[in-house]
Parts: C-alpha cells; structure tokens; sequence
C-alpha cells in the first residue's frame, strides 16, 4: 500500500514538473528585425517556389494562368497554395516558422504587423525597387513600408475601389449627367430622389465580414474631404479615429445616401443587404435604385446579374467617385501585396522579379484582374469596362489603398466594421461609433 | 490514388505502431520479477494513455491559464488586465449574458422536443416511426454553416422589389408590408433566440434517440399498473415514464448543454456577433484571429473553463450514481 502511494507521488510530481516547464514564448526574434533575407521557404535552388494567397475560383485560374510562360521559360515550378482563410493559416504557419517562399496579403496591415517578426525579407534586397517603383502606380509601394521604413511588399495587383457603377439602359432612357464633383453627385441623388425614385443601392452584409464595404465609403470621404495627408495620419493613427474630419466624412456618407429615401430599403436593411446582389435592382426595367459605388472586383462573375456580366461593355456604366473638384481626384483602391520570406533563394528571386514586373499578367485571361503599374498593355484588358477602370487607377491625381486594410486587426476587421454595422443598422449614434473605435486601437501601437 | 496510399499507409502504421507499442511495453514487463511486474504492468498499460492527454490536453490548458495573465504577444505578464478588461466591457457583458441565455434556452427545449417526438412517435404504426424519426434525425448529420446555410432561406433578407428568398419575408411582403430583417431585430433578444433555433433543430434527433430508447426501455407493467389504479395518461407520463428515464434526461441535457458551451458555426456564419448576438467561442476566436490578442483569448477560455468544470463534476458524479443503482 505504501508503495503504492509512492508511485502515485513520483507521478503527480512528474506531472507538475513537466507541466509547469511551460511558460512563455520568447517573443519576436529581432535579429535582423530589418534589412534581412526572410527566414525560410523551400530550399534554396530546388527549382520550386511556394506562393500562398487568399483568392479562388477564377482569380486563381488567371493567377495560375500568368505564370504558365514564366515556367517554360525559366523551368521554375511554381507551388500554387490557395488558402480559403488566409489570415488565419498565414498567422498560424508564420508562429509554427512552416513559411511559404511568398506570399500575397490582401490586407498590408497583416503584411507590416508580420514584418515586426523579421521573418519577411526587405524587398530592397530581392528586387530593384527604383525600377518597380517607376511603373507603379504612386502611393501602392508606401503600403508594404513597415515603420521602420523597410519596403517589405510590393504589390501584385490592383483594385480600385472609388468607382461608381449604374445601368447603361437605364441612365441613358433617364437621361442622367455623369457627375464630375461632389456637388454635381448631391445634385444628381437630389433630381434623382425628387423624381419618385432611389438614387443609391448599398448593401454591406458580408457573413462573418459584414461592414467592411461602410469602410470603403468613409475612406473615401476622408480622403476627399480632407487630403492624402490627413487621411494618411488617420490610418496610422497620428491623429485619433474620432477625429472632426472623420465625423465629417461620416456625415457627408449619411446626408448623401443614408438619409431617408436615398437608399433603397432604408438605411435599417442596408446591414441586411448582402453586398454582392445589392447592386441587381439597378439593372431592372424599373430600377429599385440607380448607383452603387463599389470596388471593380463587382465585374467579375458572380455579383452582377449573368445577363450584364455576359455584355459588360453594352450594359455596365462605370464612372469615378468624383472628388471635390474637377481637378482634384483622390482614388481609393486596393491590392494584394506580395512579401518575401525567402530572399536568399534565387528561383524566389526571379519569381519576385517577374511579379514585381508590369509584365506581369496576373489574370487579365479571367477578367477582373488589374495591373499596379501604369505601363501595363492594356489591350490585354478583355473588355473596354476595365480598360475605363484601370484608367481611373492608372490616372489618379492621388491613390491611397483601403485605410481599414491598414490599420491593427482589431480595429480594420473588427471594432471597424462592427461599429459601421451598428451605426447603419442604426442601434448607436457616429459620435459613440467613432468614440468606440478610438477606445478599441491597441494600445502601444500607430 | 496517392491519397489513398497515404491514408492507408497512415492507418496501418498507426494502429501497427500502438500494437507494437503495448507490446513492447508488456514484454519489458515481463521481464520482471513476478510481483513487481503484477503490480507495475496495470501502469504500463495505463501509461500511454495518460501521457497523450497529459501532453495533448492538459499541458496545452496549463499553457492557456498562463497566456491569460499575460499581454497580446505572450511575452510579459500582466497580472488580471485581461479580466478586468473584459469583464468591464458592456460588448463582453452582453456576450456573456447571451451565453447564459443560450446555455439555458437551447438545452431545455432540445430535452423536451426530443421528449415529446420520442414519446409520440412511439405510438405511431412501426413504419411511420420510422420515417418520422429519421426525418427528424437527419439535421444531425449537417454541421453548423450548413445548418445555416439552410436557415438563411427562412430568414434572409433582400431589399424590398426584389425576390424574397427568405420564407419569413416572402410570407411577410405576400401581406403587403415591407421586407424586415430579421437577424438585426435585437429587441427581447429575437435574433439570438433565431439563431438558438437552429441549433434546436440539429440537436432534436440526438435527444430524440436516446429519450427513444429510454421510452422503450420503461418496462410495460408498470404502465399497466398504473392504468389499473386508474391513472390518466398524463399522469402516466409524468409519474411512471418520467421518474424512470430521469438519468438518460440529465445526460442528454448534460451533453448538449456542453455542446451548447462551445457553440461557434452558428454565430460566426450567421452574424459574426454583430447586432448583440455574439457568444463566448466567437468572441474568443474574433479575439485571437481578428485582434491577434492571445491574452484576452486565452482569458475567455479560461472563464469557460471554470464555468464548465462544476457540469463536468456533475456529470461525472451522476454517471457514477447511475452505475452503481444498477
């Protein structure tokens, strides 16, 4: 019996023992926390290179389809990772040091947020940035700076988001003007609303998602309103989210399409209205609502009705969300960043030359796709819509990418979008929207 | 094909290797002294077991309680901020109380459906049981998103002069009213209680089976004693077929409340917390994958843990009862 106890304290000792050897993670590691090479990958010179990225279905197809030439040529395999969560399986693989040789964030928020780990290469070492920087489309390259001034992606696509799309048929029976300035814009929704009709469709439910296209609007209204500079300050959180200028763009984005009667549905139900199918009612013999201001990936399968997808350029009329003046038009956009996490590797190497590269066709085949650098062939573009839309992009007086991409996680897919959601759905007033947004910022960041 | 190979392959390595490991393990043993190798051989035995859930679950719950008294990173200790942070916060209070509501609502109704289906079906001809009990039954066999998924068509909602593909707003505009969205009406917790609905749903046929059983299993002279005493059938019921099936009640209710607990598919697929529905695992999974906050995170979990242990002492307890009446 007494051996027995003994046997059973030996055990419980050696359980605690080895229990309590845990304790906590060393932290980053910050050698190299700059100016490194990346710190993993296939190896080096195996003639494979694995890319991870977060889209599907057609985009990876087109994706896919870019780089069929670039093998034959170079005999580089490329492993193509699709992740249906990015985020999650970048974060995971990146804290188990499991990494990808590159991989395409569509949020440079997640992209810096990593850099701080040193384990992504500084991209002046992979790539000649002077030479990718002269192509692109200005203010694209400062969304993969870090803050310690790093270049750490660069991106490999482009969206724009400040776009607003109507019904061909129908704007022309009306016999609507395009507006040029956001004066002309309220004085359309006015004519439009004082017809009888809806001027603006807006749905912003996006399942687990749901508030991120709100964002887009007061993004864009910051950024007109208010100027590059300010609206980069807001971003980084130099000046606090409750600014007067963001209540400002808040108000303008309510007068303009939350007010009653200029969306359809009421402001309630735009939080109810999934975000792929709220533009359809534009195209009806009566339209149910006339503009939807969205981002050009709407073009590609599946949002708009098969009908206008099937006739893009005979149905879908785009024009650019105009700015204060005819002079003055800020763009908004987007795109999918690459990082590096092995530079030391050549084939990542050429693989990161060539995405870098205006050459780089990275689903124009699939439609939808955009080029980030302005000497692009656009008659590679399948239709004249994104011929129009990359235009937009191409000649922007200033372009900024989607502040909410930007900021720390726990404001830019969280308090963000939730906070929109609410104040649409109209269960908070903006001042306790905008206040709780500041209060939620991680404290020790921006 | 190479897929399969590798499955194979992984079974029968896998179950080869346990083999070969137990008998390896009893080989040693044996090449003991007798009494010490009758009494160390029950150990050896027990031994890798424990060790996988040692390694597996209990060295991962010791590394959570301690991330929980430590900053977003896990890299320097911060004493209780994370609780009195969330604590503090009216979202999380909210959250909590919907938890409590879920924990209450979901497991209750699931007894007493599936009660009621188990007792009813039970007097239908054999070949309608059947059916119904396996129409009933097969919810079970979706998961979560899928469930929602499904529900979406009684409850979506499309803006007004569009098709209504939703049940709730197509029965709602044949009226001649407006679409209303269903899912944001937080008003005496409607949304919650809709979407606690479809977990009722899936979770029927489980409480279904078990209760069937248990129905069957109440031996027919009792009922007939209690007929012969002049007992109505409702008194039957709650007297004579209750009181015997009370232990496969609890455990039913036991096992979907803890399923209830850990619920996440359904929140997160239908409305990712937002307009005050959000529950304890969703707020843990936005915390940790949204937020990057494995302090927080681990916080909430630990608070599940502790309001889980008191049921799981319960449970054991009970099931402990339940074997030695028997």
């Amino acid at each position: 019996m007494r051996k027995r106890r003994l046997i059973q304290q030996v055990a419980v000792a050696a359980a605690v023992a080895f229990a309590t050897t845990s304790c906590l993670s060393a932290g980053p590691t910050s050698t190299g926390a700059s100016g490194g090479l990346g710190a993993g990958g296939t190896p080096a010179g195996d003639k494979e290179v694995e890319i991870l990225f977060g889209f599907g279905g057609d985009q990876t197809r087109g994706f896919q389809a870019g780089f069929t030439e670039f093998t034959q040529r170079t005999g580089i395999k490329i492993k193509f990772s699709e992740a249906s969560a990015f985020e999650t399986l970048i974060r995971t693989r990146v804290a188990g040091n499991n990494l990808p040789d590159i991989a395409l964030f569509p949020q440079p928020g997640i992209l810096t947020d990593i850099a701080t780990s040193g384990k992504l290469a500084d991209m002046s070492k992979v790539v000649d940035l002077e030479k990718v920087k002269s192509t692109l489309v200005p203010g694209e390259l400062e969304t993969g700076t870090g803050a310690d001034g790093v270049v750490y992606g660069i991106p490999a696509a482009m969206n724009v988001k400040s776009l607003v799309f109507y019904s061909k048929k129908n704007w022309e029976a009306a016999g609507y003007p395009i507006p040029t300035t956001q004066d002309e814009l309220v004085a359309l929704t006015n004519r439009i609303k004082t017809e009888g009709k809806t001027p603006w469709c807006l749905g912003i439910e996006s399942e687990s998602a749901t508030g991120w296209p709100a964002t887009d609007w007061m993004e864009s209204f910051v950024l007109l309103q208010s100027g590059p500079e300010t609206y980069d300050k807001w971003v980084k959180h130099q000046i606090p989210f409750n600014d007067p200028v963001v209540k400002q763009a808040g108000q303008a984005f309510e007068s303009l399409v939350l007010a009653e009667g200029n969306v359809l549905g009421g402001r309630a139900a735009v939080a109810s209205t999934s975000f792929q199918t709220a533009g359809n009612s534009m195209f009806d013999a009566t339209p149910g609502c006339w503009m939807m201001r969205q981002g050009n990936f709407i073009t590609q399968q599946g949002f708009f009705p098969d009908a206008q997808f099937k006739d893009k350029d005979g149905t879908i009329g785009v024009f650019q969300f105009p700015g204060k003046s005819a002079t003055d038009q800020p763009v908004l956009g987007g795109g999918d960043i690459a990082g590096v996490f092995n530079g030391a590797d050549p084939d990542t190497k050429a693989v990161m030359e060539f995405i870098a590269s205006p050459a780089f066709d990275g689903g124009t085949s699939q439609g939808g796709w955009l080029s980030p650098h302005t000497t692009f062939d656009q008659a590679k573009y399948p239709d004249a819509l994104t011929r129009t839309i990359s235009k937009i992009g191409y000649e922007a007086t200033v372009f900024r990418f989607d502040g909410s991409d930007q900021m720390p996680g726990e404001v830019g897919s969280g308090t963000f979008w939730r906070g929109m959601t609410a104040w649409i759905a109209g269960s908070q007033d903006l001042d306790k929207t905008l206040n709780d947004i500041e209060a939620s910022w991680p404290k020790g960041t921006g | 094909m190479e897929k399969v190979l590798n499955a194979l392959l992984a079974i029968i390595g896998g179950v080869g290797g346990a083999l070969l490991l137990f008998y390896l393990l009893n080989r040693f043993a044996e090449l003991l002294p007798g009494r010490v190798e009758e009494r160390l051989k029950p150990y050896l035995y027990v031994f890798p077991a424990v060790g996988a859930i040692g390694l597996f679950l209990i060295y991962p719950a010791i590394q959570t309680i301690l991330f929980s008294f430590a900053n977003r990173s896990s890299t320097a200790f911060v004493g209780f901020s994370n609780y009195t942070n969330l604590l503090s916060s009216p979202e999380f209070q909210t959250t909590l109380i919907n938890t409590l509501l879920w924990i209450i609502v979901v497991p209750a109704a699931t007894v007493v459906f599936g009660l009621a289906v188990a007792v009813l079906a039970d007097r239908l001809s054999a070949q309608s049981e059947k059916l119904s009990k396996t129409l009933i039954f097969l919810p079970m066999a979706i998961s979560g998103v899928g469930a929602v998924a499904i529900w979406k068509f009684i409850y979506v909602y499309a803006p007004p002069g569009q098709v209504q593909i939703g049940l709730q707003n197509a029965i709602v505009t044949a009226f001649g009213a407006d679409p209303i969205a269903w899912l944001q009406i937080d008003t005496a917790k409607l949304n919650s209680f809709m979407l606690m609905i479809i977990l009722i749903w899936a979770q029927t046929g489980f409480a279904m089976v078990l209760l069937s059983a248990a129905v069957k299993g109440v031996p027919e002279d009792t009922l007939e004693a209690g007929r012969i005493d002049g007992a109505n059938e409702r008194q039957i019921f709650f007297r004579i077929i209750v009181p015997q099936i009370w232990g496969t009640v609890i455990t039913v209710f036991i096992t979907v409340l803890i399923g209830v607990m850990k619920t996440f598919d359904i929140v997160y697929a239908a409305t990712n917390g937002n307009f005050g529905t959000n529950i304890i695992a969703v707020d843990f999974y936005n915390q940790l994958f949204t937020n990057g906050n494995a302090g927080a995170a681990a916080a909430i979990v630990v608070m599940l843990i502790i309001a889980i242990i008191p049921i799981m002492i319960y449970q054991v307890r009970h099931f402990r009862a339940e074997e030695a009446s028997r």
